[in-house]
């Protein structure tokens, strides 16, 4: 009933973990799949061990919305290669996400993780906070980079979409014709908060990423934009807090959902995700979550009304 | 206000509480009663944002933090003055587990700053009327802390030792030995009815395991990982291979779990998410 498939991979639920959210141990990664997640991304590698920035880099700025600059803080690719092994061990899809300062560092990176298992690359050329944004906001940037990279690998290639953008849907369109597997929509929006106390901006960083309920509404209606325009899979991403968003996107065109910031009130909220989809699938008679995608597209919406 | 916003709030007050230890105490109205054995992640303006254990709260909302200076960011702390600003989330992670029943045999070990929520657990078991054992390790006798306030409630079945390596205060030897020997001669009735908490080095905690298991105590220990987020999302603070997490899963885990955990007393991850050699 929630299995489904995207390019090559089988999930068992369409809900994947998104990057940057616990994806640094095996042993936590092996835990969400066990409470119902269906593949795995991990937080974003590159090609050498990097600390990212200090503390504080993560906090709640409204109930159940976060903003973070982490500055992809990662073990590198080398050590990492240990954790993509052990994870191997148990069999669900894994998608490891890349980045590089250069178009070579980021295949080297990611043909590293395939070698070592990766099922897919999600490439991360949106991180708001870090220099790859610079990327993800360049339509022939973006379209270079996953020709590259999709010459030199054999595992599917996702590629994380960056909102920070004036028209996203040019930037997934060079991605798809550069060979893209997939999109995810969407990366964290450039936020920033300030400590009226101190008067200081809160992050070390100054500014970063917002994440969670606040910005699902955004992310629904990107990938409801994307879905009129794109002929590749969209794996929706932002702020799915329970059963009810994950329906949503899916309803707008996303295949399936990643999850991330909702894991702040533990794990069991998987589980809770699961159980509701199920209820809502079996209430409503349908024999797969996918027969879903895209219903909120026959709706016809009303146009920009003449002046009078 | 959610409990991972931060709040900035003025040092009340600041109080030596030995060679390298001060206590910090401020005051929050509004956030959430905290437990003994929770945390907050602390921050500096403009320094960084750790995770302390809470030392002592009132239900006036009277807040403390026991900060060793052991590197730069807990100097900088160090350094602060009363009306200073410092951010607080947090009360963040689970509690130690109080027993139901009064008649237990409770122990409290600890060592080092460890002693921080091991102080604001046996004031509220003092409050609550239960009888306990703390025994507090130390190298030297200038890192004992809180002997005054702790032997002001000395009294039959409520009971401080104090340990230190080199004998300067107390007893010499380890915390371990001499909880060791205090277990030594309790019946098998007793030993069931024992609980230990415990905070301190982990290797200390990691040697307190072994002997409840060998004697077949409960016990509690309390963990501290390097974090970011303090709530679930950054995976740092990661224990292979059960995939706990100390700061929601945590920093308080029971003696089963902690004989499965590989990395109880061996391994942590550092900034970058490697594992690294504690």
């Amino acid at each position: 009933m929630l299995e489904l498939n995207i390019s090559e991979l089988k999930l068992n639920s369409p809900l994947i973990l998104a990057s940057g959210i616990l994806g640094v141990s095996y042993s936590t990664m092996k835990r969400l799949v066990d409470e119902g997640l269906g593949a795995i991304t991990t937080k974003s590698i590159g090609p050498k061990p990097r600390k990212g920035y200090k503390n504080p880099s993560i906090v709640e700025v409204y109930p159940g919305t976060f903003l973070n600059s982490v500055g992809l803080g990662n073990p590198g690719i080398d050590n990492f290669i240990t954790e993509i092994k052990e994870i191997k061990k148990f069999k669900f899809p894994l998608i490891v996400s890349v980045f590089g300062n250069t178009v070579e560092s980021y295949i080297k990176v990611a043909l590293k993780a395939e070698q070592a298992g990766a099922d897919a690359v999600e490439i991360n050329i949106s991180c708001p906070h870090a220099e790859v944004a610079s990327i993800g906001i360049d339509k022939n940037r973006t379209y270079a980079i996953v020709e590259s990279m999709k010459k030199e690998l054999k595992v599917p290639l996702f590629v994380k979409l960056n909102p920070n953008v004036t028209n996203l849907g040019e930037i997934a369109l060079a991605a798809q014709k550069g060979g893209a597997d997939a999109v995810v929509a969407i990366n964290t929006i450039a936020a920033m908060k300030v400590d009226i106390n101190t008067k200081r901006p809160i992050l070390s960083h100054g500014s970063g990423g917002l994440s969670g309920k606040a910005i699902h509404p955004i992310a629904v209606k990107m990938v409801y934009d994307l879905y009129k325009i794109l002929e590749i899979p969209i794996i929706g991403c932002g702020g799915a807090s329970n059963w009810q968003d994950i329906i949503e996107f899916i309803l707008v065109g996303a295949s399936a959902v990643q999850v991330g910031t909702v894991l702040h009130q533990g794990f069991d909220t998987i589980t809770d995700i699961i159980n509701g989809l199920k209820k809502f699938l079996l209430d409503n008679n349908y024999n797969s979550i996918s027969e879903l995608k895209g219903l909120a597209h026959e709706f016809k919406t009303q146009e920009v009304p003449d002046f009078d | 206000m959610t409990k991972n916003m931060i709040e900035t709030v003025k040092i009340k007050a600041i109080i030596d509480e030995c060679d390298a230890v001060k206590t910090f105490e401020f005051e929050r109205k509004d956030a959430r009663t905290p437990k003994p054995g929770q945390f907050v992640m602390m921050w500096i303006p403009g320094v960084d944002e750790i995770p302390m254990s809470i030392s002592s709260y009132n239900n006036n909302g009277e807040w403390a933090i026991s900060v060793k200076n052991v590197g730069d960011c807990t100097n900088s702390i160090h350094n602060l003055k009363v009306g200073d600003y410092i951010g607080i989330r947090g009360p963040l992670g689970n509690f130690f587990q109080i027993p139901q029943e009064t008649n237990k045999n409770i122990f409290l070990v600890g060592g080092g700053i460890g002693m921080a929520p091991l102080r604001f657990l046996a004031s509220e078991l003092i409050k609550m009327g239960y009888k306990f054992k703390f025994i507090e390790g130390a190298k030297v006798k200038d890192e004992i802390l809180f002997a005054k306030e702790f032997l002001e409630h000395q009294q039959k079945d409520l009971e401080f030792y104090f340990c230190t390596d080199d004998g300067s205060y107390g007893e010499k030897g380890f915390a371990t030995e001499f909880f060791e020997h205090l277990i030594d001669d309790l019946s098998e009735k007793d030993l069931r009815d024992s609980v230990v908490f415990s905070c301190g080095p982990e290797i200390m905690m990691y040697k307190i395991l072994q002997i409840c298991k060998k004697k077949k105590v409960e016990m509690y220990a309390s963990l501290e990982r390097i974090m970011r987020c303090g709530c679930g999302l950054c995976g740092l603070c990661v224990l292979d291979p059960l995939g706990l997490l100390v700061c929601n899963d945590g920093p308080v885990f029971n003696s089963h779990i902690l004989a499965k955990m590989e990395d109880f007393g061996k391994f942590k991850r550092d900034f970058s998410g490697k594992k690294i050699k504690l």
